[in-house]
């Protein structure tokens, strides 16, 4: 077996090589923490804001979106009454018939943004119960209830949304009631208004959506569900429990997603060809050196472990720099888009992914160019020099 | 009494390859015994086989049909990781152009035929490194890299590494052909008194008349064949 230190020596041989190789498997590994980071940030955004214990009830062939979706004001008592095995809460049962709307939204100073909003009634608590009231009370007649990441929707610091300040909607004036906080869903970035203001302001009289929590999240509780909507065909409802509803929304969101992937790995492979030639070039110097360590006695597995030891040694400091360069430039970011905020983390999977790619990097590149020097018999691989 | 039996021994050994269109054969049903301990040189053209017989000697070609014996073991029969270990174990080889690592130090290009020995002992590697160096006239230049010594110095520390393993054969591919008189002269009296000293069995490939003047025997090979070869006195001298 050759020494670990004769793989670090060879890697000094050629520092500019070196460099032109540790950038570019950073190059890679920063693209694919990117886009783990994004992917991983959105997916457990969607996934943590689908509970599958609400069902959500909508308007039949609207079931793609809340924002898109009518259904008349009465559903909602109609489904309080009419389907079995809704939960109880303080109040009254866990329905709330809610009007979803992605509008604009402003400060007195100008500043504005498009941002999702929701006019909700006290019984959206009982629903809802990974959220809660962190600041303030709950909104009267003029004001508003302002998600923990709602700021990010606005691109201003937190405290232009405290309790106290003002915030338009479609030019009205609402005053910050309260803060609430939602356990990392997309209520989080979300504005929550009286309803009868947001039907008012929108000059509507239906709902977008009826939002119910079973007691028991069975399979027989939501067939029940479903019995409704088709014995109530008046209403013209379709339901799908909120974990299906977001899980949709997802699929939706996929090719976004898939676009992240598709630019790091496009990108990947850019740097893997140019990193062969560069392997190729830098490998085919050596021939007649790893000829000569093969007449030697090496056998060529070994010389092959000590090649890949090299490169994995290499995709390391690329990857070493790949994760500062991540740590300072997106790590902790917060991501806006049309449903929720939700943060760049360089998550335990984020790392893992990384680690990974440097790893394939590092055997996948080396493996061709390494192969074909070895593989020439040795006569013709002394003469190379 | 009996000659003892050759070291080396060949049969009808042909080598062939393909060169382009071209097939060519180097070696045509050669026939060599060569005696342990002895030193023996050969002489022939470019082009007349030298490196192929000297390749296939070392186990670093493989002849395309015939017999090769070394010591005990046929190498025609062996395949290419049998002849890769047998290499390690029986065979030092020099190069014209010395072949050293240029990242190591003397010391660590001599250790590492050394590094495939199982069993071997970092302190005994070292001694038996410093031994071979100190052997070539080169123990104070242990921790110097190959840039950092002449032609002559870096053929010695290349014949260190060849014999640091105490292998029965050496094979010497023109150890001389790059290297000044005075440089040549410690080289070619190393290899003497390898053979005459230690009993290795030393085989050279050579250009030049005066080199092979100091084996103990030497052959031209020519057109595939080899023929027994007189250095005239004059030329020797």
């Amino acid at each position: 077996m050759l020494p670990l230190s004769y793989a670090f020596r060879n890697l000094l041989r050629d520092p500019v090589g070196l460099l032109q190789k540790v950038l570019g498997s950073a190059l890679v590994v920063l693209l694919v923490l990117a886009a783990a980071s994004f992917n991983g940030g959105m997916n457990e955004l969607l996934r943590s804001s689908g509970s599958p214990g609400n069902l959500i009830f909508l308007g039949a062939g609207s079931e793609e979106s809340l924002e898109r979706s009518e259904v008349p004001a009465e559903a909602e008592e109609l489904i309080a009454a009419g389907v079995p095995g809704i939960a109880a809460g303080e109040g009254g049962p866990a329905v709330s018939g809610e009007i979803h709307y992605n509008g604009l939204l402003a400060l007195p100073d100008g500043t504005a943004a498009q941002g999702l909003t929701r006019g909700v009634t006290p019984a959206a608590l009982r629903v809802h119960r990974q959220v809660r009231l962190v600041e303030g009370e709950w909104p009267a007649g003029g004001e508003v209830l302002v998600g923990r990441l709602a700021h990010h929707v606005l691109g201003v610091p937190a405290e232009e949304l405290a309790v106290g300040r003002t915030v338009l909607l479609e030019d009205e004036p609402f005053r910050v009631a309260g803060r609430l906080a939602g356990e990392g869903t997309v209520v989080e970035s979300e504005l929550w208004f009286p309803r009868d203001d947001l039907a008012r302001l929108l000059q509507r009289d239906t709902l977008s959506g009826v939002v119910a929590r079973l007691e028991d999240p069975s399979a027989m509780n939501r067939a029940r569900a479903d019995l409704f909507t088709k014995q109530r065909l008046d209403l013209a409802l379709a339901v799908l429990s909120e974990a299906d509803y977001y899980a949709e929304l997802a699929r939706f969101y996929g090719p976004i997603r898939g676009m992240t992937w598709l630019t790091a790995v496009l990108v990947g492979l850019g740097a893997v060809f140019g990193g062969l030639n560069l392997l190729y070039a830098s490998i085919a110097s050596r021939m007649q050196e790893l000829a000569t360590l093969q007449t030697l006695g090496f056998r060529r597995g070994v010389l092959l472990f000590s090649l890949l030891q090299e490169s994995v040694l290499t995709q390391a400091i690329g990857l070493l720099l790949a994760l500062g360069a991540a740590a300072l430039l997106f790590h902790g970011l917060w991501i806006e888009f049309s449903t929720g905020t939700f943060r760049m983390a360089l998550s335990p999977g984020a790392v893992g992914l990384g680690v990974a790619t440097a790893l394939l990097l590092g055997t996948v590149g080396t493996l061709p160019p390494a192969l074909r020097c070895l593989r020439l018999p040795l006569p013709v691989a002394l003469r190379s020099g | 009494m009996n000659p003892p039996p050759p070291f080396l021994r060949c049969r009808g050994l042909t080598k062939t390859y393909q060169k382009g269109p071209n097939r060519v054969t180097p070696l045509q049903s050669l026939d060599l015994e060569v005696a342990p301990g002895e030193f023996l040189a050969l002489m022939g053209p470019s082009g007349s086989g030298k490196t192929t017989l000297l390749h296939c000697i070392a186990g670093i070609d493989h002849p395309s049909s015939g017999e090769l014996w070394v010591g005990d073991s046929n190498l025609a029969a062996l395949d290419r990781a049998q002849l890769t270990r047998w290499r390690a174990r029986y065979c030092g080889y020099v190069f014209q152009l010395y072949h050293l690592v240029p990242i190591l130090s003397a010391f660590e290009n001599v250790e590492l035929p050394l590094l495939l020995t199982k069993g071997l002992r970092r302190t005994e590697r070292r001694e038996r490194v410093r031994a071979a160096l100190a052997r070539v006239g080169l123990a104070d230049r242990a921790h110097h890299r190959p840039a950092e010594l002449s032609g002559g110095q870096e053929q010695r520390v290349a014949l260190a590494r060849a014999i640091v393993t105490d292998p029965e054969l050496l094979v010497a591919d023109e150890p001389t052909g790059d290297l000044d008189r005075e440089a040549a002269r410690q080289v070619l009296d190393l290899l003497h008194e390898l053979a005459r000293d230690n009993g290795k069995t030393v085989i050279m490939v050579t250009h030049d008349p005066r080199a092979a003047a100091e084996a103990d025997r030497c052959l031209h090979l020519e057109k595939g064949r080899l023929l027994e070869a007189n250095i005239p006195a004059e030329v020797a001298r």
